[in-house]
C-alpha cells in the first residue's frame, strides 16, 4: 500500500501509479460511481440539500454495517447467511430493552448487545471449524435462529429508543433531519478501524491469507480456525452496528424484517464493492460505497419517476452480470495457472 | 487447493482390507431408519399431547403441509446433489402461481401450461448462470429471486393485473380430497412427482451425472460429463418443481399474492438437509428427503398444539438444521 | 552416522504413514553446525514429507527430533521457526493475494528485516508494493528464501529450491548458503539436480522408501555413484520385458494411432512430437515437473495446446473438453485418484460413469450396463466387498476402478499417468498385464511412470523427458533404471 521503493523493472510512466490504479482501481470506482450517482441525483431532484443528503447517508448506514459484516467473513474464505438475521435480532433486542431508559444505560446496553452479538456469531464460527459442516448450512440454520429469536425476543413491531440514541445515528431525534454528519461519523469510525485491521496489522491480514490459500497460510503460521472465529465475531459485531441504525431510523424494533433479504443485500454490497466470493480479494473501503449505490438506486429511479419495483429488477440483474463476469474471470484465471 | 497435511504422498506399499462395520457406520449406511424412527416418535408425541391428532384429519393436516415442502425439496436435492442449491424455489412458485391464477379465464389447460412455463424458464436462466457463467449457485437464485419479485410487483398493476383468484380446477387439487374426504388430492401429485424424481435418480443417467457432479467434478469432467448440460437440465427441473408446488398452494388457499410461497423456502432446505443430502453434494436421496418433508410436516402440527409462536418454530427448525448436518457430518467422517 | 552431542538436528526414526499409505518407515539424519547437508532420493522416497515434519507442518506418528539436544515437536510451522529451523518449501508459502510487504507482517517481520538478504540475492530495490501472485514463481523463491533467513535460523531447509531458478539465480543462492556454512550454520539441501548437490554440499543422506539407506560425505563423489546409491539393489531387481514374456515388439510400419506435433503449452510443454503405433505400449518418465502432467493435460482434452497438433487416427483433434477426447477415443487415468473417482458413490456408478456422459444416454441406465460393469470387475478382479462406497476401497482396487472405467466401452488410446504409484505389488503386477492384453486387443497405451523399474516390464518402448522436451527415447528392454534416470536427470546418456 505505501511501497514507494523504485521497481526493478522499467515502464512507461509511474510504476507505482499504475499498479495503485491496478489495485485499488476498484475502490476508486466505485467511489467515483457513487459521486456520479449523486451529482445526477442532485439535478433529477428540484431541490438538493442537508435533509436528501441525510436521508441518503442515513438510511445506507445499515446498509454499510451489513456490508462490511459479510465482507469480513468472505475475504476470511467464508459466507454468513445469518447477518441479514443478527441484524434484526440485535435492533429488536435494542428496541425492546432500550425502550425509556436514559442514555447512559442506552449506551450501556448498545455496548453489551454488541459484545454478545459478537460473541454469538464467533460461536456459529467456531460451530463451523468444528463440525467441519459448510459455512451455507450452518449461517442458514443461524439465520432461522436468529429471525425466531427476534420474535421471541419482542413478538410484535414496538419497543424504542431514545432520542439522542437516534441522534449518533441519524442526526436527529425523530430519525429524520438535514444533519448528516453524526451517521457520516458514526460510519467512518468503526469502518476506518477495521480497514486499517485488517490492512495494516498481522491478525487482520491473517482473514485475507486464510482467505486466499489455507496452505500458505498454515506455512506461514496462521491458525485457520481461530482466523474464522474472529471473522464471524466481527461480524457479529457489524450487524449489530447495523441493527442499531435500522431501529434509530425507523424508531421501533421490528421482528417480522425478512433477515434472507438483508443477507441478500449484504452479499449483493460485496460483490459490487469487488470482493471476491472464493475470499482472500476485496476491501471493505470498496464496500462502503458499493453499499450506498445500492440503497440509493431507490431513490434514484422513484425520482426519474421509474417504478421502485423495477429498481429491485434492475438491481438483480446488475448484480448477475457482475458475478457473471466475475465467474468467467475467475474460471479462467484457474485455468491458466 | 490441496491440504499439505492431508495430501498423501506418492509411495506405498500397504493396502488394508474393509474393516467390520462398528455402529456408527451401519447407521451412517442407513440413515433413513433413523429418520423413519424420528418420524414415528414425533407422530406418537403428538398423539400424547393431542390424543385428537391420532386420526384421519389430525394426520392430513401434517400432510397437507408435508405436500408442498416435499415438492419443493425436491428441486432442492436435486440441485444439492450437484453442489448447488434454489433460493428462488419459493419466489419461482409463487410467480406460477400467480401467472396460473391471473390467466385462469382464459383456460384452466392454458393457464397452468404458462404457470409452468414460468418455473422452466426461471429456472433454465438460473441453470445458465450457474452451469455456463459459473456465477455462485447461492448469488445466481437469490438475485432471480429479487428480479422475479421486483418483475411480478411491478407486473402485478400492469400487464397481470386482474384476477388472482386461482382456477376450480387448481383449488380441487390443490385443497380438495378424495376418498371420503380422507386423502388430498394434492397427495397423489406429489406421489407422481416423487415416482418420477426416484426415477430420475436411480435409474437414469441423468441421475448419475447429478450425483457424479456433485461428488467430483474433476472426474466427471474426465470422464466426458459436461457439467453445464446437465446444470442447466437440473435448474430448469428444479424450476418446474418449484411451480407445482406453487399451483398447489394457490389452489389450497385460493387466491394469490405475492407473498404465497415466500414462508416454504427455508423448510424446503431444511427438509432436504434433514434427510441426509449433503450441500457438498453426492450424497442424499429423494426418499430422505420425503421423510424429511413429513418430519417438518408433523413437527408443524406438534408446535400448533403446543402453541408454540413463530419465533421457537424458527429457532428450533434453524438448530435441527444445523444439529442434524452436524450428525451427518460426525457419521460420514465415522466411515 | 556420526552423532556428535553439538549437532543442530537429529531426528531418530521418524515415521508417517497417511492412513494406509506408508510415506516414511523410519528416517535418522543429524546435521552438524556449518555443514551443508543434501538429502536425495527417487520420487516417492519420502524426502518432501520427511522435510514437513521437520519444519512442523505435519506431525510424524513414530521417532523424536532433537534441536541442539532437546527434543522438540512442532504444532506449527511458525514453532519450527521460533525453534531454529526455517523453511524455504517446494510451494512457494507466500499468501498470493496480500502484497509482498503484507506477507512480511504475516511472519511477524519487517522489511528492513530482509533488506540485507534481498541485496544479496540482487533483489534490493524489489517493488514489495506488488501482490505475491504477480511476482515470477522464481523471484518469489528467492523472496521466501529472504524472509527464511530473516528468521535468523540455525537451520535452514531447502526444498527443490533450485528447480524455478535460472543458472544465475541459482549461483546467488549458493553464494549465500556458503556464507550461512562461514557462520557456523547449516542448511539440508534437496535438489534433483545431482551436479549442483556435488558442488555446494558436504555430507549427503540417501532416502528410498521411506527410510535412509546411506549417508556418506561427498569428497571425490561422482554422478554416477549418487545415482547408484538412490537406486540402491533396486538395479538387480528387474528383468527385462523381453525376458518376461509380456512384452511384444511393434513393427515400425504399423499404422500410427495417436501422433503429436510439435505440442507446446505456456512453457511446460515445449515442441513434443512422437507417434504411438497400434498394439503399442509407449512409456514416458521423468522427474517431477517436467511437463509430464501438462502433456498429459493436452492429449486428454483438458487443455489445448498453445501451438501444435493431436492426430488421432489422421485427424487432427480439437478438444473443447475431455468429452472431445474421449469420443476420439483417448481416455486419460490420472494420477491422482482423487481426481478420478467418486469417493462416495458406488463401484458400479464409478466404472460405469462413462456410459451416460452424452445426453441421448441420460433417459435410462443402460440395459447391459450390469454385464459390462461385470466383466470389466472381473477383467481387472476388483474386490468388491466395500463396493458401496469407492473411498472405503483399499488404493489398489480403487486404481482398478480409476482403469476399469474405461473397459466398459471401446477406446482407441489408454493414457495412463503413473497407475502403479503407491499400490502393492500384486496389483501392479495386474496392472502390467492389463496394459499389455489392452495392447494386444489392438489399443494402444501411452504410459508416464516414475517407477523406473516397471518401464521394461510393460513398455515396447520409452520416451524421458527433462524440462519440457523429449531428452531420449530407445526401446524399452534395454533401458535399464541407470540409463533413464540419467536421462531423466537432463544429462548425456552415454551408450555403453
Amino acid at each position: 500500500m505505501t511501497a514507494t521503493t523504485p521497481t526493478a523493472e522499467r515502464r512507461l510512466g509511474s510504476p507505482e501509479v499504475k499498479r495503485w490504479i491496478q489495485r485499488h482501481g476498484w475502490t476508486v470506482g466505485i467511489w467515483l460511481l457513487l459521486v456520479v450517482l449523486v451529482i445526477w441525483y442532485t439535478t433529477l431532484i428540484p431541490k438538493f440539500g442537508g435533509f436528501q443528503t441525510s436521508t441518503i447517508i442515513t438510511g445506507g448506514t445499515s446498509w454499510i454495517f451489513l456490508g462490511v459484516a459479510q465482507a469480513v467473513v468472505v475475504i476470511a474464505g467464508g459466507l454468513d447467511l445469518g447477518v441479514g438475521g443478527m441484524l434484526v435480532l440485535t435492533s429488536v433486542a435494542a428496541a425492546q430493552f432500550m425502550d425509556g431508559q436514559s442514555l447512559g444505560v442506552i449506551l450501556i446496553l448498545a455496548v453489551l448487545i454488541t459484545i454478545a452479538a459478537a460473541v454469538v456469531n464467533g460461536l456459529v464460527g467456531w460451530i463451523i471449524t468444528v463440525s467441519k459442516v459448510p459455512d451455507i448450512v450452518v449461517t442458514l440454520g443461524s439465520l432461522f435462529i436468529y429471525q425466531g429469536l427476534a420474535l421471541m425476543v419482542l413478538p410484535k413491531v414496538g419497543g424504542g429508543t431514545s432520542g439522542s440514541f437516534r441522534w449518533m445515528f441519524t442526526g436527529s431525534e425523530n430519525g429524520i433531519g438535514s444533519n448528516p454528519w453524526p451517521a457520516i461519523v458514526v460510519i467512518t469510525i468503526p469502518v476506518v478501524i477495521i480497514a486499517w485491521w485488517m490492512g495494516r496489522t498481522r491478525s487482520g491480514l491473517s482473514l485475507y491469507a486464510v482467505g486466499s490459500d489455507k496452505t500458505a497460510a498454515f506455512l506461514s503460521g496462521v491458525r485457520d480456525a481461530k482466523t474464522k472465529i474472529v471473522a464471524f465475531a466481527v461480524a457479529g459485531a457489524f450487524s449489530a452496528l447495523a441493527g442499531f441504525s435500522s431501529v434509530s431510523i425507523s424508531g421501533v424494533g421490528n421482528p417480522t424484517t425478512d433477515g434472507g433479504t438483508l443477507t441478500l443485500n449484504s452479499v449483493a454490497a460485496i460483490v459490487l464493492g469487488g470482493v471476491a466470493l472464493t475470499g482472500g480479494v476485496g476491501s471493505v473501503l470498496a464496500v462502503v460505497p458499493a453499499a450506498m449505490i445500492l440503497f440509493f438506486f431507490n431513490p434514484i429511479l422513484s425520482a426519474l419517476g421509474v417504478d421502485p419495483n423495477r429498481a429491485q429488477v434492475i438491481q438483480g440483474i446488475l448484480i448477475v452480470l457482475v458475478m457473471m463476469v466475475a465467474g468467467v474471470l475467475e474460471w479462467r484465471r484457474s485455468r491458466r495457472s | 487447493m490441496t491440504e499439505t497435511r492431508t495430501t498423501p504422498p506418492s509411495d506405498s506399499i500397504t493396502d488394508v482390507a474393509p474393516e467390520a462395520p462398528s455402529i456408527a457406520k451401519r447407521l451412517a449406511s442407513r440413515p433413513q431408519l433413523v429418520l423413519v424412527a424420528v418420524l414415528v416418535v414425533l407422530i406418537v408425541v403428538t398423539g400424547i399431547i393431542e390424543p385428537n391428532y391420532l386420526s384421519v384429519a389430525g394426520l392430513r393436516n401434517s400432510l397437507v403441509w408435508a405436500i408442498p415442502i416435499g415438492i419443493l425439496a425436491a428441486g432442492q436435492t436435486l440441485l444439492m446433489l450437484t453442489g448447488g442449491i434454489d433460493l428462488s424455489i419459493a419466489m419461482i412458485a409463487t410467480a406460477s402461481a400467480y401467472v396460473t391464477a391471473n390467466q385462469s379465464p382464459k383456460g384452466t389447460a392454458f393457464a397452468i401450461a404458462v404457470g409452468l412455463l414460468v418455473g422452466l424458464l426461471a429456472g433454465s436462466l438460473n441453470g445458465l448462470g450457474v452451469g455456463v457463467f459459473r456465477v455462485n449457485p447461492l448469488i445466481m437464485t437469490l438475485a432471480m429471486a429479487a428480479i422475479l419479485l421486483g418483475l411480478f410487483t411491478g407486473w402485478a398493476t400492469t400487464i397481470f393485473a386482474g384476477s388472482t383468484r386461482m382456477n376450480d380446477f387448481m383449488r380441487t387439487v390443490g385443497g380438495g380430497n378424495f376418498f371420503g374426504g380422507r386423502v388430498p388430492w394434492a397427495a397423489v401429485v406429489w406421489l407422481g412427482v416423487a415416482l418420477l424424481v426416484l426415477y430420475l435418480l436411480r435409474r437414469t443417467g441423468f441421475g448419475r451425472n447429478l450425483y457424479a457432479l456433485g461428488d467430483n467434478p474433476i472426474a466427471s469432467r474426465l470422464s466426458g460429463i459436461r457439467a453445464w448440460q446437465v446444470l442447466v437440465a437440473a435448474y430448469a427441473l428444479s424450476g418446474v418443481l418449484g411451480s407445482i408446488a406453487g399451483l398447489l398452494i394457490g389452489g389450497r388457499i385460493g387466491s394469490v399474492d405475492l407473498q404465497l410461497v415466500g414462508f416454504l423456502l427455508l423448510p424446503s432446505v431444511a427438509a432436504a438437509v434433514i434427510g441426509g443430502t449433503s450441500i457438498f453434494g453426492g450424497i442424499g436421496t429423494y426418499s430422505g428427503t420425503i421423510l424429511g418433508a413429513l418430519i417438518l410436516g408433523v413437527l408443524q402440527s406438534l408446535l400448533t398444539f403446543l402453541g408454540a409462536g413463530q419465533g421457537v418454530q424458527q429457532v428450533l427448525y434453524g438448530s435441527i438444521v444445523i444439529g442434524l448436518s452436524w450428525m451427518y457430518t460426525r457419521l460420514a467422517s465415522a466411515q | 552416522m556420526s552423532d556428535t552431542p553439538n549437532s543442530v538436528l537429529t531426528a531418530k526414526g521418524i515415521a508417517k504413514n497417511y492412513g494406509p499409505v506408508v510415506a516414511l518407515r523410519s528416517v535418522d539424519l543429524s546435521v552438524e553446525p556449518g555443514e551443508i547437508h543434501a538429502l536425495l532420493g527417487a520420487n516417492g522416497a519420502g524426502k518432501s514429507t520427511f522435510v514437513k515434519v521437520l519444519a512442523g507442518v505435519i506431525h510424524q506418528d513414530a521417532g523424536t527430533n532433537h534441536i541442539n539436544g532437546d527434543p522438540v515437536s512442532f504444532k506449527m510451522p511458525n514453532e519450527a521457526a521460533e525453534a531454529g529451523i526455517a523453511t524455504v518449501f517446494q510451494d512457494p508459502a507466500l499468501i498470493p493475494d496480500l502484497s509482498l510487504d503484507q506477507n512480511l507482517t504475516i511472519s511477524g517481520l519487517q522489511h528492513r528485516d530482509v533488506e540485507p538478504w534481498l541485496e544479496r540475492l540482487k533483489l534490493a530495490n524489489y517493488d514489495f508494493g506488488l501482490l505475491a501472485r504477480d511476482v515470477p514463481l522464481a523471484t518469489r523463491r528467492l523472496i521466501d528464501l529472504a524472509r527464511a533467513l530473516a528468521l535468523d535460523p540455525q537451520l535452514l531447509m531447502l526444498d527443490e529450491i533450485t528447480a524455478a531458478l535460472t543458472p544465475e539465480q541459482a549461483d546467488l543462492v549458493f553464494d549465500v548458503m556458503r556464507e550461512w556454512k562461514r557462520m557456523n550454520r547449516s542448511v539440508l539441501f534437496i535438489s534433483h539436480r545431482l551436479g549442483e548437490v556435488l558442488s555446494i554440499c558436504d555430507v549427503a543422506t540417501i532416502l528410498r522408501n521411506g527410510r535412509d539407506v546411506a549417508n556418506f560425505s561427498l569428497d571425490g563423489v561422482e554422478e554416477s555413484e549418487l545415482v547408484a546409491a538412490m537406486l540402491g539393489e533396486a538395479l538387480a531387481g528387474a528383468a527385462p520385458a523381453a525376458d518376461s514374456g509380456l512384452t511384444s515388439s511393434v513393427a515400425d510400419d504399423t499404422d500410427v494411432v495417436l501422433k503429436a506435433i510439435d505440442l507446446d503449452f505456456r512453457g511446460k510443454v515445449n515442441g513434443i512430437s512422437f507417434d504411438l503405433r497400434r498394439g503399442e505400449v509407449l512409456g514416458l518418465t521423468a522427474l517431477e515437473g517436467q511437463g509430464q502432467d501438462e502433456l498429459f493435460a493436452l492429449l486428454s482434452g483438458d487443455h489445448r495446446p498453445n501451438t501444435g497438433e493431436i492426430i488421432v487416427n489422421g485427424e487432427p483433434m480439437v478438444a473443447r473438453s475431455p468429452y472431445d477426447a474421449i469420443r476420439k477415443g483417448l481416455v486419460f487415468v490420472p494420477a491422482d485418484r482423487q481426481e478420478a473417482l467418486l469417493p462416495q458413490r458406488s463401484v458400479r456408478e464409478n466404472l460405469a460413469m462413462p456410459l451416460y456422459n452424452r445426453i441421448e444416454r441420460w433417459f435410462n441406465l443402460r440395459r447391459d450396463e450390469g454385464k459390462r460393469v461385470g466383466a470389466a470387475i472381473e477383467r481387472l478382479d476388483i474386490d468388491t466387498r466395500a463396493a458401496s462406497q469407492v473411498q472405503r476401497l483399499s488404493g489398489g482396487n480403487r486404481q482398478k476402478v480409476t482403469i476399469g472405467r474405461w473397459l466398459v466401452e471401446d477406446f482407441e488410446v489408454l493414457l495412463c499417468f503413473d497407475p502403479t504409484r503407491g499400490i502393492d505389488i500384486q496389483t501392479k503386477t495386474q496392472i502390467y498385464e492389463l496394459l499389455r492384453e489392452v495392447a494386444a486387443g489392438g489399443a494402444s497405451v501411452l504410459i508416464y511412470s516414475s517407477e523406473l523399474r516397471e518401464i521394461p516390464l510393460v513398455c515396447d518402448r520409452v520416451l524421458v523427458m527433462y524440462d519440457g522436451a523429449i531428452v531420449h527415447e530407445q526401446p524399452a528392454a534395454t533401458a535399464t533404471e541407470e540409463i533413464l534416470l540419467t536421462a531423466a536427470h537432463g544429462l548425456e546418456v552415454v551408450s555403453s
